[in-house]
């Protein structure tokens, strides 16, 4: 009765084939115009927050304030990487507010994915332009007609003093310590690891050289036998003895500190090859239904008490002045997770790649990984 | 161990406990090595459990005991809201599920067709397709379709995924089902459909209540599917775990785990009990792993 | 005949829901097989082979070995220490034997990303196991069993081991125990009588748990990515990353159709032997 014959397989096929037929349904895009993602905001109440973020990036308190303060509901979704975050806005959902990296705003904002956003209603805005002025013209957003600036970080390595010593060599060779071996973290981020590789070979943190890249790969498949792991979750593996030495966020570092007993022996050095500066932006996508809420929300964060709370819970410095203070006390003890307004103009920055080269790059990391 | 070769004193006595200590298979060591078993296999449950209450927030120094991260977890509206989503869309998984495929398992053992070879392999496919694939298939087909992502496309998929192990669990019951009656009552006069709901289903049911709380727990702890078909609305609580899992968790999430397996333990006993409570004899397991009510043991 | 047809009827709401949600959707999977992707991520229907002669490229050979290597282990493993629990509570747990079995199913509902990350937990470098270990006085500094092929292999065995665990321990509980014994007198050694009577009678079982084992692992990607190392990686992780970070959904999807093609073999392999068991009246 349940024998699988040669004439199921063959109704096997024809179901397949009826399926890929259906299949030919043209394919789901979204494309909005110039048009549609200029149009003002203004800065009201229209509806419940949906809020899109990395997980533990900000403080519940302050969402809970929020919506008590302005009697909305948010609802919260996660992404864990910025390719995850696209998938889910490629798919259709539809957020209030998103947290892209520098270099996807810069993709973003050119296939009109983000809606402007009118500085003069956010009230405490000029927390971030007193601090710097540095976000009225960023390179990723011109004007910053569609971003207000979150968070900053640096990239650099951080160590355990007490298993490998007060200084390390300042370089990115740090992350090939043999002392170390067996007990080495790398970033889990395409962008992170191939830049570091990038940057200790002499090259431009963003180069799509082919042979540049090749280089790269093999300097990191090199690396691989003193390697643990590759982990986005360093302040585990760090804090739990995993790790001596890792490739790491300033920010995680902070958290790293915050938990372990004897800080003092976690340290974070910056490399002279060159320093990974990336800037976390405030977003609204063009296809969110409630942007005024997004607007409210946005000034609420910048407001300088609420900013000093946010650092204190998440650990990456706030480039605005009520922030930038509070970060500043963080970091007293390790002044070199402090990240400076000279970092953010000359350090290093991702830069948004176009498909081809992204191509590239992704090949030559799963190439790294699969080897 | 006939017995004849028994010495005379215990010759009278029943099969069991002396058999069991003289069978040639050790039952010392296999018990040993069953408790190592559970050990190993209720290690991290317990870890888990542990810092769950740590009054410190840290997953490797335990410190004292506190409800605080529960308190989190109840507290935090994003949470909560994930919970709520993640027992709706069990909850409407399961049903469905369970009566699709409830229906796929009785005609897949009665019906003499030509096409139900092929409903049977169709069925079989999803039982060991990878997560993974089964995920992005349904992602594909959400996105071409042009449906937007939300828990409904979330609990389609789940129910897709969950008909097949309705009908596995229920077919072997019904295969082991006594025809006879069912004979008997359509002679007394009876319709097909009031033999199915008064004599077949009654005796399914308690492989359908087990297939239906498996349904549940799966779907319940279902990460991989969920992650590629969730939308805006409150994501359920396996995806929330795993984007805070990339990056380091808090003892907040062991509290959300533990209390997930409470939830858990209390269907389950649910299940045992509901039998029970309707005047069955043996248990939804028993029935389940074919033994019939009343048969061999 | 026409009681057949009425049943047949039964097939139809089970049948066209997983026709339209299960078949349709793997359709488009290897219609999306072939195409490209656009700037922003997009997959585009297109005429790509290259994504397959791509899944055998040599870099890729060494994933797809591992993965298999990996669930054969774990396969391997899940039968030999589930095949004896299963025993064990079959054939010992008496009027217990329902619960003992609950208890082996319960952990499983616990979680899987909360399980695995508790085993993160539980193996650090300074974490309770080598705690434990140092304690004992059995190593100085502990093992380093996180991030190794070993970690990632028990990772799975644990995940999936319930798997195995219900398919025999159902066998077993159906088998006659007169069996056993009629075993013992013709065979007298316990091991003769496991390999000729017991596990014999208990093959479908057997290889019921085993296909239910194998085939998920093969394309599991959570142990690795949690307990893993750089070297360890599996073909799920590379789906996984195509579908999520490298934004290349066609080569994913080609990976996918490989994949479920290798397991669908298998797949058929074992239908046809439980066909063939059943049969011969023997599961």
């Amino acid at each position: 009765m349940n024998r699988f014959t040669r004439r199921d397989a063959l109704r096997g096929a024809a179901l397949g084939a009826a399926a890929l037929g259906l299949s030919g349904c043209g394919m789901n895009r979204f494309n909005p115009s110039e048009a549609e993602a200029e149009r003002p905001i203004s800065a009201k109440v229209d509806g419940d927050l949906y809020y899109f973020n990395y997980s533990e990036y900000m403080d519940p308190g302050l969402i809970k304030g929020f919506e008590k303060r302005y009697g909305v509901r948010v609802i919260e979704s996660n992404f864990d990487s910025m390719q995850g975050m696209l998938a889910k806005l490629n798919a259709g959902n539809r957020y209030d507010v998103i947290f892209p990296t520098a270099e996807w705003v810069d993709k973003l904002h050119k296939g009109n994915r983000l809606r402007r956003i009118d500085h003069s209603q956010l009230r405490n805005y000029q927390q971030v332009t007193s601090f710097t002025d540095y976000f009225n013209d960023p390179w990723y957003d011109p004007e910053s007609a569609h971003t207000v600036p979150y968070a900053v970080y640096t990239t650099g390595i951080c160590w355990r003093a007490d298993k490998l010593g007060d200084k390390l060599t300042g370089s990115w060779r740090d992350l090939w310590n043999e002392e170390a071996k067996g007990k080495i973290y790398v970033l889990d981020d395409f962008q992170e690891a191939l830049g570091m590789a990038n940057l200790l070979n002499g090259f431009d943190l963003n180069t799509t050289d082919e042979a540049e890249l090749e280089k790269t790969k093999q300097t990191l498949i090199g690396q691989k036998p003193l390697l643990r792991g590759y982990s986005a979750d360093t302040i585990t593996t760090m804090s739990s003895g995993n790790a001596w030495i890792e490739h790491m966020w300033n920010g995680d570092v902070v958290n790293v500190r915050n938990q372990v007993d004897s800080p003092e022996n976690y340290r974070y050095e910056t490399c002279n090859e060159g320093i990974p500066v990336g800037s976390d932006t405030f977003a609204i996508p063009t296809n969110a239904r409630h942007p005024g809420t997004a607007m409210l929300f946005i000034d609420w964060l910048l407001d300088p008490e609420h900013a000093a709370m946010n650092i204190e819970y998440c650990g990456y410095p706030m480039p605005n002045d009520g922030g930038y203070e509070a970060f500043a006390g963080l970091a007293k003890d390790e002044p070199s997770i402090n990240v400076t307004v000279e970092q953010l103009r000359e350090g290093d920055q991702f830069r948004s790649l176009p498909r081809d080269d992204l191509t590239l790059w992704n090949e030559t990391w799963t190439a790294v990984k699969a080897a | 161990m006939s017995v004849a070769e028994a010495p005379p004193a215990q010759a009278t006595r029943a099969l069991g406990r002396r058999r069991a200590r003289r069978e040639f298979d050790s039952p010392r060591f296999l018990w040993l090595f069953l408790g190592l078993f559970y050990l190993w296999l209720f290690a991290p449950i317990l870890v888990v459990a542990l810092f769950s209450f740590n009054a410190q927030n840290s997953l490797q120094v335990f410190s004292g005991f506190s409800l605080r991260w529960y308190d989190a977890f109840f507290s935090d509206p994003g949470l909560r809201s994930s919970l709520v989503a993640s027992l709706e869309i069990s909850l409407v998984a399961t049903l469905v599920g369970t009566v699709l495929g409830t229906t796929l398992a009785l005609g897949l053992v009665r019906a003499r067709s030509r096409i139900a070879p092929t409903a049977n392999v169709l069925m079989l496919i999803p039982l060991v397709t990878p997560e993974i694939v089964a995920g992005v298939s349904a992602l594909l087909l959400f996105t071409q379709v042009g449906l937007q992502l939300s828990l409904t496309t979330i609990v389609l998929a789940q129910i897709t995924f969950s008909i097949s192990y309705v009908t596995v669990v229920v077919r072997a019951r019904l295969t082991s089902l006594n025809r006879e009656v069912e004979q008997a009552a359509m002679d007394l006069g009876a319709t097909r459909l009031q033999t199915l709901r008064l004599v077949t289903l009654p005796a399914l049911w308690p492989a359908i209540i087990a297939a239906g709380l498996l349904v549940f727990a799966l779907t319940f702890d279902d990460f991989v599917l969920s992650f590629f078909t969730t939308g805006v609305s409150p994501q359920p609580l396996p995806v929330r775990i795993y984007s805070a899992i990339r990056f380091g968790i808090k003892p907040t999430i062991n509290a959300v785990g533990t209390f997930m397996l409470v939830i858990s333990m209390l269907l389950v006993a649910l299940a045992l009990v509901l039998p029970w409570l309707m005047g069955r004899r043996g248990s939804s397991i028993a029935t389940v792993m074919g033994e019939e009510t009343g048969g061999r043991r | 005949m026409r009681e057949g047809r009425y049943w047949s009827i039964f097939l139809i709401p089970g049948g066209i829901w997983l026709a339209l949600f299960f078949a349709v959707p793997l359709g488009i999977t290897i219609a999306i097989s072939f195409g490209i992707t656009d700037d922003l991520g997009n997959p585009v229907y297109a005429w790509n082979p290259e994504n397959y002669s791509r899944v055998f490229d040599p870099v890729f050979l060494p994933v797809l070995i591992r993965s298999v290597g990996y669930a054969l282990v774990a396969t391997a493993v899940c039968l030999v220490i589930g095949y004896p629990v299963a025993y064990t509570v079959a054939r010992h747990g008496g009027r217990f034997r329902h619960l003992l079995i609950l208890a082996v199913v319960l952990p499983f509902f616990v979680n899987y990303l909360v399980r695995t990350y508790a085993w993160v937990t539980l193996l650090a470098d300074d974490g309770l196991i080598n705690g434990l270990l140092g304690t004992m006085g059995i190593t100085e500094s502990g093992v380093a069993w996180l991030n190794t092929p070993f970690a990632v292999v028990g990772g799975l065995a644990y995940g999936y081991m319930a798997f195995m665990i219900l398919p025999v321990y159902a066998a077993l509980d159906r088998m006659d125990p007169s069996l056993i014994e009629a075993g013992k007198d013709l065979y007298g050694s316990p091991a003769a009588t496991f390999f000729n009577v017991t596990l014999p009678t208990t093959f479908q079982g057997v290889l019921a748990g085993c296909v239910l084992v194998f085939l998920p692992a093969v394309g599991d990607f959570v142990s690795a990515q949690l307990l893993g190392g750089p070297g360890t990686y599996m073909v799920g992780n590379l789906i996984q990353q195509q579908f999520h970070d490298a934004q290349n959904w066609p080569f994913g999807a080609a990976l996918t159709v490989v994949m479920m093609a290798f397991l669908l073999i298998w797949m058929v392999f074992y239908l046809r032997s439980a066909a063939r068991a059943a049969d011969e009246g023997v599961a």
